[in-house]
């Protein structure tokens, strides 16, 4: 009996053709969410194929054009243009407003990377050759400013120390007298009651 | 702005966009209008579901499903051809040799100490 149900099993596990944990117990998947026909499925031969492919992810059949077909594990999922979610019209309504996307619309295999807080291709406001102009001029003339700065530097003239000190000690001296005299003839201005 | 050229990757602004100017034919027009009547259609079926007062769970957006479902299985349509073998063998066994050999240098260190290991010179090492 247990042997009979062990080889059930294993015979059930090598026909199945679900994927994940489900895959493992027992070869089927849940029956809850979407049918397995609206799921996305192989890679579409024919045009039957493709205008239902088309009906499933809500498409016109023209405007339908599945990723090329060379095993990279896109299967029929759709080729949307390669827009981010910045450059959608700000001011419509639409259904969830931060993410800019109506429901069932169908999703750009990148998604998450076009949200708005990540890659961005809105145009740019200057050309792209204005762009490079100033930039690497801007670099340019910064790295050669500073290699001629190496080339010939220039420093400030400095005096001896000595006659420097005697220099600064004077100033500082005359400061001095500069400030009790102003003090002395605003007292004298402001009110002779403190002499 | 008569020479304006976009970033790579980016587009070109509206007012820019020859798209805006030229395609105004009846069949461009009639096919912009199928695009209006698919998007009004799933429009109608959002409200329906979002202002239905008996509506308790919460809205299944397919497209959604279908897209996580597509990411996530991309391995049932995988096919070994030269460039996908050539990604895999770059990105999942050279990776792992090259770890291998740098973890193993200090075993080397100690031959090179000791003297015993022979060290040929040449130009190109």
């Amino acid at each position: 009996m247990a042997g009979v149900g062990f080889r059930r099993w294993a015979q059930a596990l090598s026909k199945g053709k679900g994927s994940g944990i489900s895959a493992l117990l027992s070869g089927c998947r849940a029956a809850s969410g979407l049918s397995k026909d609206s799921l996305p499925g192989p890679y579409p031969k024919t045009p039957e194929e493709r205008a239902a492919a088309a009906k499933k992810y809500n498409m016109r059949v023209e405007d339908y054009e599945p990723y090329p077909d060379n095993g990279e594990g896109f299967g029929d999922y759709p080729k949307l243009p390669d827009r981010s979610q910045q450059e959608r019209d700000p001011w419509y309504q639409w259904d969830h407003p931060d993410l800019r996307r109506n429901w069932g619309e169908p999703m750009h295999w990148d998604f998450d990377m076009y949200i708005r807080n990540r890659v961005d291709t809105s145009p740019s406001p200057v050309s792209w050759s204005t762009m490079c102009k100033q930039l690497f001029g801007f670099i340019g003339f910064m790295l050669f400013m500073f290699y001629v700065g190496e080339k010939f530097p220039a420093y400030q003239p400095v005096v001896s120390t000595h006659l420097n000190a005697r220099i600064l000690f004077s100033l500082f001296f005359c400061w001095c007298f500069f400030l009790t005299v102003t003090i002395f003839s605003s007292f004298k201005m402001a009110g002779s009651s403190f002499f | 702005m008569a020479d304006y050229r976009e970033a790579p990757l980016a587009t070109r602004p509206k007012t820019l966009d020859p798209n805006e100017y030229f395609n105004l034919s009846p069949e461009q027009r009639r096919a912009e209008e199928a695009r209006g009547a698919l998007r009004a259609n799933l429009k109608r079926q959002y409200q329906l579901q979002l202002n239905n007062p008996h509506r308790k769970e919460l809205i299944e957006d397919p497209a959604l499903t279908r897209w996580v479902y597509a990411r996530g299985n991309p391995y049932a349509h995988f096919r070994p051809t030269n460039k996908t073998s050539l990604l895999g063998a770059m990105f999942g066994v050279v990776p792992l040799f090259k770890h291998c050999s740098l973890l193993t240098r200090c075993l080397k260190e100690e031959q090179i100490k000791a003297g015993t290991l022979e060290r040929k010179f040449s130009l190109s090492s």
